[in-house]
């Protein structure tokens, strides 16, 4: 049983993580940094039932409560970026070089 | 005595006051000068007097055994009044400039860092000190030079901080070996003398040497030097050339020798060579160029590799005679490096070749100059025949022969033989021969009161100091018995 | 002997021109320039009186040398100074301050009218001063000093007319020719130092006497000082600054580079002589070196056309025969020889000077001039006199040192007695050659005629009246020269203090000082004869043979070149110099700024440019940053698993 969640989870984990780091558009950035959260969480649930550890979900909650605070400053965030005029590719947005 | 403090933090205090002041900041960089430089007189006096050596400790509740330390011998105070004299020629010789306040605040910060650098005794302080002055001379080369002056401040500034690192290097690695001996962690110079080293000995000494040979400096870490002072302004020239150079002298003298004897035992072909190839090769170089403050800057080579066969020659005569000549140095070069500077205020050039009849124009600067460039290759008399005497001495006592004669000595003779080749056609060139077509000479007047009375103090003490130099060196003698062979 | 007891004449000495030179720079410079030459004047009045004074007192046996004042001390080294009244010390500065003050009378006329004058009588009169310190130095040092001063006078009067590159030049040359010289000066006095632990005259005679075994450096010091000396006295291979100098005014000639200066090497070999003749084989070195420069400067001397440089090449000549007879031992011989030499080459100079002032030149040459006899009596008697004593004509004073001189060669024989028998004949040979050319009948080659030239006031001619007569008369002098040679040399003490309070008064044992030689019939047939030979040459070559000089000048151009150029020997030197310069040029744009320092800047650059290249791995982008992140996190784990 557990395998099958830890599968997900990296399933989950590996695609959220492949879509931030490949995708250049900045929502689509944003969606894979919130499928990364999500993996972690169906693992964190899991945990939480297998072991009747208590502190695992209040460890979930906090998670997606903090996940929607990152989501509405990701978003206001792109939004500005969008605003701005400068389009949502990241590959424009390069002016911390070094 | 917290009068030793006050050595320090009575230039300080002026610099916050001129940095304050606006548009005043001349009168406050010219009290605080004044007053450091009675401060300095009354101290010299002190310990003439009582032939002791002035001293205030206070262990500071500091990791690692760093304390704040300082004292004053003989040889420390001549530096220090050296210090407050040509401040105070600086601050007269820039009077009329359209400077900013920033301008006197670095002179007045200056002196105080060199103040402190010849009275700590504590290597940490030593070194804190050490690098205080780096800040404001970048500043007075980089904002006040001339057209230049931005690539030669940050070579200045890198060159002699990339060897004062191997300096800081070399005094931690003295510091852990003398814990790991003794247990106790001090930075004091006094307790770290006869620390054993083992294998790591002629590395520490390496670094000193790095860090005080960039500051000497010794060829060949000497580039950054003409560049230094061709685009320094005139008083920044003065301070640079009369008093920064002799902190690496310092240096050797008050830490590398007493720490690291045995070393520098070993070392003294290699070293005595060194200080010969200074004397020599400066001479050459000097003889070669066609910008007066380049010249000058190279024959201020050619001089500290003269004191440097004092310093290495380790006998009595050579070691007061550096001592001695650090100052002589001071003097002469100050003088040439204003007189050039006042060339250049009223010319706005520097070229050996860019003037020609000056001795018509302005027969005072031409007998300044003249008694100056005398004083500068040596003509017994004058201040510098004295120094170089006395260091020439020591070196002829060294026994390292070359197809018999002593080695050392040869080379230094060299160097005082070539003196008058690069010195005297420079001012011929300058004085004596018809100006050409493109001459900056119309524009240049004879000297100004103000400007004679600078020059006239500092001819007075050149021909004191040549004529009657025992008094000066029996200030200076006792503080160097202790390295004496 | 104590400081007190020292004669006031010995104070004035120094008090009297210090205190002119003061009054004259620091008042009348400022003030009223034309009087400059007043305090001067008076000052060479009471220096001759005080030296006249001293050789009395020497020449009763009171010659004294005491110390006075420690210049410098640092642990156990100490240099003192102090004074040294002794005979051959006495006896030349009695013909300094007599030929000086002379030359500084007819240097006040003279120079009337430059606007330089105070400036010249300024460093003339520290020049003055420099000569008497160093004929008065009790150690090397002190001699050194003075040595130095006397050179740097030299350079301020060479290039006194600084607006002429020639003369810039020369001055240039003369220094730095007596600078290499004071290489070997200063070497040596360093290698003294360390050897004897004392710079002393007569401290370092008895360490020498006294020493069981020669002192290792003593025979490179012995070297060093003949080198320093060479460049002084010009000598051969360093003499071709005299004939530049005469760039100078003519009192700069007459008094420097004729009567003092030049004599201060041959005076510095006479104070260092019991240290040479410790060594045997330098002083065949010094009669070998001094009887060269003598036959190959008169050689010269006899070549040339301008005037002030025959007698240049002529003071060569004679300075090569003071150290001949010094390298013979005949130490009172170069001594009288050095003071009559003085007074008629001070004398021939000042004659030249007014020859030249005739025609309102600097100087002459045998061009401008010819027949001027008539119309210039008191200079051409006063010629006449000094050159007859030049010759070495009895009974004119030259030919009591000359012919001491040739009886020394002619006693050693072989290579010297030929060399004093040549400079016997070309010395009368050029100096009669110098003055038919200039006062006999004008030759066609010649625009004497077309000139007329006045005789100079009586202000000008009256020095040189006294110097010709001294000239003439000087071999009254010889016994006295000799007593003061001999007796004052050997009987000066010197007080030495010795810790513990005793004082202990070193009389040194010097090697024998040689009297002069007894009258020898022969030599005086033989040296007359010479003088007489050569005379009758002269005479030949110009007056009966009028345009010789300038029908072999003609004929041969090359002879003419290889005499211009003193036997190829100048383009040698030349050829030194610009190596030198080269070098140096080399070193210090080459080697230094583009090598050495471009090293460096290169690294700075080479830095910089590696800094280059990293920055170029973060673009500033986004997915870059999360890669790296990607991979160090993967990195991290990795390790921590294999852990």
């Amino acid at each position: 049983m557990s395998a099958a969640i830890w599968a997900i989870t990296a399933f989950l984990f590996s695609a959220g993580l492949a879509a931030v780091v490949l995708r250049r558009q900045l929502l689509a950035m944003l969606l894979g940094v919130e499928l990364m959260i999500a993996g972690v969480n169906v693992a964190l649930v899991h945990y939480a039932g297998r072991y009747a550890d208590a502190e695992a979900l209040a460890a979930v909650a906090v998670v997606i409560a903090v996940a929607a605070a990152e989501a509405v400053v990701g978003l206001s965030l792109i939004l500005k970026v969008l605003r701005s005029g400068r389009g949502l590719d990241a590959g424009d947005l390069a002016e911390l070089r070094g | 005595m917290s009068a030793l403090t006050a050595l320090w933090a009575v230039p300080l205090a002026g610099a916050v006051a001129c940095a304050l002041a606006g548009r005043a900041a001349r009168w406050w960089a010219l009290i605080s000068g004044a007053a450091f430089l009675a401060l300095a007189a009354a101290a010299v006096r002190l310990s003439w007097q009582a032939g002791a050596v002035l001293a205030v400790t206070d262990a500071l509740p500091g990791a690692f055994g760093v304390s704040y330390k300082l004292a004053a011998d003989g040889f420390s105070l001549s530096l220090v009044a050296l210090t407050a004299f040509l401040n105070l020629v600086c601050v007269a010789a820039s009077w009329e400039l359209e400077v900013s306040a920033g301008y006197w605040a670095c002179f007045c910060f200056l002196a105080s860092a060199l103040s402190g650098v010849f009275l700590a005794r504590d290597l940490f302080v030593f070194y804190v000190f050490w690098e205080a002055t780096l800040i404001p001379m970048f500043f007075i080369i980089g904002l006040w030079g001339s057209d230049n002056r931005r690539h030669a401040a940050v070579k200045f500034f890198l060159f002699t901080f990339a060897g004062s690192i191997f300096m800081l290097l070399a005094l931690i690695a003295i510091v852990v070996a003398h814990q790991r001996a003794t247990g106790v962690w001090t930075w004091d110079l006094d307790a770290l003398r006869g620390t054993d080293l083992g294998a790591a000995a002629p590395w520490a000494f390496l670094g000193l040497l790095v860090g005080f040979g960039v500051k000497i400096p010794m060829v060949p870490l000497h580039t950054w030097l003409p560049d230094a002072h061709t685009e320094a302004p005139a008083a920044g020239s003065v301070m640079l050339a009369g008093v920064m150079l002799k902190m690496g002298l310092y240096g050797l003298i008050r830490v590398a020798l007493p720490l690291l004897p045995s070393v520098a035992e070993s070392w003294l072909p290699i070293l005595g060579t060194l200080a010969g190839i200074n004397a020599v090769y400066g001479a050459l170089c000097a003889m070669a160029q066609t910008d007066l403050k380049r010249l000058i800057a190279y024959s201020s080579i050619a001089h500290l590799g003269f004191c440097l066969l004092g310093v290495f020659s380790g006998t009595s005569q050579g070691l007061t005679g550096a001592a001695l000549q650090m100052v002589n140095h001071g003097i002469t070069t100050g003088a040439l490096f204003l007189m050039v500077g006042f060339l250049y205020e009223r010319a706005h050039k520097r070229g050996v070749a860019d003037f020609g009849e000056l001795a018509a124009r302005a027969p005072r600067l031409a007998f300044f100059f003249g008694l100056a460039t005398f004083a500068s290759i040596g003509l017994p008399g004058l201040n510098g025949f004295v120094g170089e005497f006395m260091c020439l001495s020591g070196a002829a006592e060294s026994p390292i022969l070359f197809v018999g004669v002593p080695f050392f000595a040869l080379l230094g003779v060299v160097g005082v033989t070539l003196a008058a080749a690069y010195a005297l056609p420079a001012y011929q060139t300058v004085f004596w021969a018809p100006a050409g077509p493109g001459s900056a000479s119309p524009r240049v007047g004879d000297l100004r009161p103000r400007e004679s009375a600078i020059l006239w103090t500092l001819s007075g003490l050149m021909l004191w100091i040549g004529l009657a130099p025992r008094g000066w060196l029996a200030l200076l003698e006792p503080s160097l018995r202790g390295l004496v062979k | 002997m104590t400081a007190a007891q020292v004669p006031l004449s010995a104070w004035l000495l120094f008090a009297a021109p210090i205190a002119a030179l003061l009054l004259g720079f620091f008042v009348f410079r400022p003030l009223k320039p034309e009087w400059t030459h007043l305090p001067i004047l008076l000052s060479c009045a009471v220096v001759t009186g005080a030296s006249l004074a001293l050789t009395a007192r020497v020449l009763a046996g009171g010659s004294f040398d005491l110390n006075l004042y420690r210049w410098a001390a640092a642990g156990r080294w100490a240099i003192d100074f102090g004074l040294r009244v002794d005979g051959p010390g006495t006896a030349v500065l009695s013909m300094v301050a007599v030929v000086g003050s002379l030359i500084h009378v007819y240097a006040a006329s003279y120079m009337k009218g430059d606007p330089g004058f105070s400036r010249f009588f300024l460093v003339f009169h520290l020049f003055f001063l420099a000569m008497i310190g160093l004929l008065t130095a009790n150690n090397f040092v002190q001699l050194y000093l003075f040595w130095e001063l006397v050179g740097v006078a030299s350079y301020l009067l060479v290039g006194f007319w600084f607006h002429k590159e020639s003369a810039r030049k020369a001055a240039l040359k003369a220094f730095l020719t007596n600078r290499v010289g004071d290489f070997g000066f200063l070497l040596a006095l360093l290698l003294i130092l360390t050897s004897f632990k004392v710079g002393h005259f007569q401290l370092v005679y008895f360490l020498v006497r006294n020493s069981t075994t020669m002192p290792e450096f003593l025979p490179l010091i012995g070297v060093l000082l003949i080198w320093a000396a060479c460049a002084k006295s010009a000598q051969f291979p360093l003499y071709f600054w005299l004939p530049d100098a005469m760039e100078g005014p003519t009192p700069t000639s007459a008094l420097m580079h004729a009567a003092t200066m030049v004599t201060a090497g041959v005076f510095l070999l006479i104070r260092a002589w019991p240290l040479i003749a410790a060594v045997p084989a330098l002083p065949p070195l010094v009669a070998a070196i001094g009887a060269f420069t003598a036959v190959f400067a008169a050689v010269l001397a006899a070549t040339k056309k301008d005037l002030k440089r025959i007698l240049a090449y002529s003071t060569v000549s004679h300075l090569g025969l003071m150290m001949l007879a010094l390298g013979l031992g005949q130490v009172a011989v170069a001594v009288l020889h050095l003071i009559i030499h003085g007074f008629f080459k001070a004398a021939l100079f000042l004659c030249a000077g007014n020859v030249g002032h005739a025609i309102h030149q600097p100087t002459a040459n045998v061009d401008d001039v010819g027949g001027w006899g008539p119309s210039m009596r008191m200079t051409q008697a006063c010629f006449v006199l000094a050159a007859l004593s030049l010759a070495g004509i009895w009974p004119f004073g030259g030919f009591f040192s000359k012919d001491a001189i040739l009886d020394a060669a002619l006693a050693r024989g072989g290579a010297f007695a030929l060399a004093g028998a040549l400079v016997s004949v070309l010395s009368a040979f050029y100096i009669f050659r110098m003055m038919f050319l200039t006062f006999h009948g004008a030759r066609p080659e010649q625009k004497g005629l077309g000139a007329h030239p006045h005789e100079a006031g009586p202000e000008f001619v009256a020095p040189i009246v006294l110097l010709s007569l001294g000239a003439a008369l000087a071999g009254l002098l010889k016994s006295r020269v000799e007593t003061l040679v001999v007796l004052g040399w050997q009987q000066v003490p010197f007080v030495v203090p010795i810790i513990g309070g005793q004082l202990r008064i070193l009389r040194a044992d010097l090697p024998g000082v040689s009297v002069l030689p007894e009258f020898s019939a022969t030599v005086f047939a033989i040296g007359t004869g010479l003088a007489a030979l050569g005379a009758g040459a002269a005479y030949y070559a110009t007056m009966m043979d009028a345009s010789w000089d300038w029908r072999w000048r003609a004929s041969s151009p090359r002879l003419s070149n290889v005499f211009e150029s003193d036997f190829g020997w100048k383009i040698v030197v030349d050829r030194l110099v610009a190596g030198v310069a080269g070098f140096a040029r080399f070193v210090g744009q080459v080697f230094d700024k583009a090598w050495w320092d471009g090293a460096i800047e290169g690294a700075g650059t080479a830095a910089g440019g590696a800094g280059g290249i990293l920055s170029g791995f973060s673009r500033g982008r986004l997915n870059d940053a999360l890669w790296w992140m990607t991979a160090g996190t993967a990195l991290l784990l990795a390790a921590r698993g294999l852990r």
